[in-house]
């Protein structure tokens, strides 16, 4: 197994664990060694504490990264928010005047940063160190049949130069990794919409969530696939204000693509948190394990 | 400057060039400098497409003219901003305009303007290192999924690296 420095961020194992258990149990799976990290911190966030003071921002940013450099090891986020700070800080401090900057603070706290761990996003480290087929060698429980919308979200893909992910005007990596899943993605006509997260005033995210629930609900999928926990709270959370604000009732369950991952690898419906949800993904119960067990591999 | 030749009605535009000068000792507040104006950063913005007012185009216009005054205010349209980044994808120019509105939020900050979200998660992250607070109920949620508890921040470390050293100050200048 291949070892990776784990960034597990903020939002995911405080507000959401169910998607941590999901990593932790999925990884290994795809030949992935997870290693955690000792004295992370937020990463911090692209929105808030960013917008307060870059250098400070930079700053904290290069201190995680510097965990995963004393380790020796590439570092995989599993938040796109996440993703975006530490991706970006390692694009800014090839610059030597803001990493000379920034090494004149980490040497307050004994530490240099070097530039020594690549960053990446769980679900492109799955794409680019197990591959597809992996992932779907790993299914005891193909969700033939099932409909997933996917929404990309912002930061996995741009900005394009710094994240260097995958082509941001036709994205492919999800729909590949619902392939791998036994199910069907479909594109729906807003897929390059962003979730309105960071948007601070009330009716630009609740229009821009309509605007994109409306054409999920026009493809009839049964699933909102992200791969961000903020997109999941909005999607989510965000969903019933959208409902209660225009009168729809979409009905949209998001789920966080490693927790679909977890249950097509076998893992029980019941143990996936899916109860924590606002609107659950309750179609998924229509598939049985493959086995009586369930939980050997079948190809 | 007093000029009669300006037509009817309209005032003549001054730059504020200090203005444009602190936004330039932001990481990537220089940017602006190089925009031309061809709206490319306004079709796939979706705060412009689902707003009346925001517009990333007449942001880096103010910004050229040096019109921090319309910027820099309680409630700036700037927090309209959803960092999607399209705009950067689509500059001809390399802007980045979701980055030069950052580092005029940068700004904001200095003159201590925040919306009150903001600065509410702004000091959990100062205070905890983290931004989503803990509780003993997350731990609890945590055991539930077979996870560990929380562990705390180092929080001497963090607090450490906020602080401008004495001479970057200087440097910046």
């Amino acid at each position: 197994m291949k070892p990776f420095a784990f960034f597990p961020g903020c939002l995911i194992p405080v507000r959401y664990p169910a998607m941590e258990f999901a990593i932790r149990h999925t990884l290994p799976n795809l030949g992935i060694e997870i290693v955690d990290l000792e004295g992370e911190s937020c990463c911090p966030d692209p929105i808030y504490f960013k917008s307060k003071d870059k250098v400070a921002w930079l700053s904290v940013a290069a201190r995680n990264l510097t965990l995963a450099e004393d380790l020796g090891l590439d570092i995989f986020t599993n938040c796109s928010g996440c993703t975006a700070t530490l991706s970006e800080a390692y694009h800014l401090l090839k610059d030597e005047e803001l990493r000379d900057k920034v090494n004149k603070r980490l040497k307050r706290i004994g530490r240099e940063y070097k530039g020594t761990s690549r960053i990446r996003h769980v679900t492109t480290l799955v794409r680019d160190e197990a591959g597809y087929d992996a992932v779907r060698k790993s299914v005891v429980r193909p969700l033939d049949g099932m409909k997933m919308a996917i929404h990309y979200g912002c930061h996995l893909l741009k900005p394009s130069k710094i994240m260097n992910v995958d082509d941001p005007n036709n994205p492919e990596v999800l729909e590949k990794m619902v392939e791998a899943l036994g199910a069907t993605p479909v594109r729906h006509r807003n897929w390059y919409l962003c979730c309105g997260k960071a948007c601070q005033v009330e009716d630009i995210p609740l229009n821009m969530m309509r605007a994109l629930l409306s054409t999920v609900k026009d493809e009839e999928a049964e699933i909102l696939c992200l791969i961000c926990p903020t997109c999941f709270s909005q999607f989510d959370h965000g969903q019933m204000k959208v409902s209660k604000h225009f009168g729809d009732d979409f009905h949209i369950p998001p789920v966080y693509y490693f927790q679909l991952l977890a249950f097509a690898q076998g893992i029980p419906y019941e143990k996936l948190g899916f109860d924590h949800q606002r609107f659950k993904p309750e179609s998924l119960k229509r598939y049985v394990p493959a086995s009586a067990g369930g939980l050997e591999v079948v190809n | 400057m007093a000029d009669n030749s300006q037509p009817k009605g309209s005032a003549p535009v001054r730059i504020d060039f200090e203005f444009r000068r602190e936004l330039a000792r932001k990481i990537e507040g220089n940017l602006a400098s190089f925009c031309y104006q061809c709206g490319a950063c306004v079709g796939d913005c979706p705060a412009a497409t689902y707003s009346d007012e925001f517009n990333p185009r007449e942001i880096m216009l103010k910004v050229l003219y040096g019109l921090g005054s319309e910027l820099l205010v309680e409630d700036s349209i700037l927090w309209q901003c959803t960092n999607c980044y399209n705009c950067a994808e689509r500059c001809p120019q390399e802007v980045k305009p979701a980055e030069v509105i950052i580092s005029l939020k940068n700004m904001l900050a200095d003159r201590g303007i925040y919306p009150t979200t903001v600065e509410k998660i702004i000091e959990t992250f100062e205070k905890t290192g983290r931004t989503t607070p803990l509780s003993p109920a997350v731990d609890r949620q945590r055991e539930r999924f077979g996870l560990p508890p929380m562990k705390p921040v180092p929080m001497d470390e963090i607090s450490k690296l906020l602080e401008p050293a004495p001479d970057e100050e200087a440097d910046a200048e």
